[in-house]
């Protein structure tokens, strides 16, 4: 059962409002479409700021206790192999600050992360990011919805995420390292 | 920690628009416009106040370069965004095929400190 959510987007284009955040909305319509009583907020964007990512989340899993906390954007290699791009620091917060935690890694055959989804807990709140660019962010949360109903654990839930992001690219077989 | 990589096999490159007004951008619309224009996948990457970063799969780029004038005009449909005098297109060449090797068998973030001794920020 999920009865609370927070929706985290991140970016400094969202914050300053260069970009729509169309992600959220579309988040938030999938979980009450799923969960019709689930209180669910959208919180401020935050900046792409390390600290601030890792404190907002650490503030509201411990304070808020929700049963969900969604991370949008910041989940590809970014900064790390562009200096054109923003910096991605999502996956980074979360490999920090969370207790239990699985990930998956969708690289380009250029070598290059293009999305890091981290699914994992801080005390009781269960705790996912979701990529930045809208139909990807939309299939993520579909498939993590599909999952958590059927009560998946975590290391499930991040391979069916997984799929689902990947399933966006044109691309042909996916190889496992 | 549980953790796989995968390695996505697909082609594309970057296309950039440099030298616009960008606010309330929808990007949905955006990569929606240049899909029907291309008849390809296109997602956008990075945004700035005069920029737009995009990848576009399975294409070659003098496809791009060639259409450069009418892939300007096409994107100033989209919410959000104003061209100017000084709009330009640049798209790179296609991605080239590492060896999986080069692929690091670390998550990528790591600690802090390590991360900023190897990508500074």
């Amino acid at each position: 059962m999920l009865n609370t959510a927070y929706i985290i987007p991140t970016g400094d284009e969202i914050r300053n409002g260069v970009v729509q955040d169309l992600d959220a909305p579309e988040i938030i319509g999938q979980i009450v479409r799923v969960y019709p009583k689930a209180e669910v907020t959208r919180l401020c964007p935050l900046y792409d700021d390390e600290d601030a990512i890792y404190n907002k989340i650490r503030e509201i899993a411990l304070q808020k206790k929700p049963d969900l906390i969604v991370l949008i954007g910041g989940s590809g290699g970014g900064h790390r192999f562009s200096s054109t791009l923003g910096k991605d620091y999502t996956h980074s917060v979360l490999e920090q600050c969370l207790d239990q935690r699985c990930s998956r890694e969708i690289y380009g055959k250029n070598g290059h992360l293009w999305c890091k989804l981290v699914c994992g807990k801080k005390g009781s709140t269960l705790i996912i990011n979701v990529p930045g660019p809208y139909q990807e962010a939309k299939a993520a949360m579909e498939a993590f919805l599909k999952a958590l109903t059927k009560e998946a654990g975590i290391e499930d839930i991040c391979n069916a995420m997984a799929e689902a992001v990947y399933a966006q690219y044109p691309a042909g077989a996916a190889k496992t390292l | 920690m549980d953790q796989e990589y995968i390695i996505a096999h697909a082609d594309k490159l970057v296309m950039k628009i440099s030298g616009l007004r960008v606010k309330g951008l929808n990007t949905k619309q955006l990569e929606q416009i240049l899909m029907e224009k291309l008849h390809t996948l296109v997602r956008v990457i990075g945004v700035t106040g005069e920029d737009i970063e995009m990848d576009v799969y399975d294409i070659e780029p003098d496809q791009i370069q060639r259409n450069a004038r009418g892939l300007i005009e096409t994107i100033s449909l989209a919410e959000g965004i104003t061209v100017t005098e000084v709009t330009k297109l640049s798209c790179s060449e296609k991605i080239l095929e590492v060896d999986f090797d080069q692929i690091p068998k670390q998550p990528i973030s790591g600690c802090a400190r390590e991360r900023w001794i190897r990508h500074p920020c």
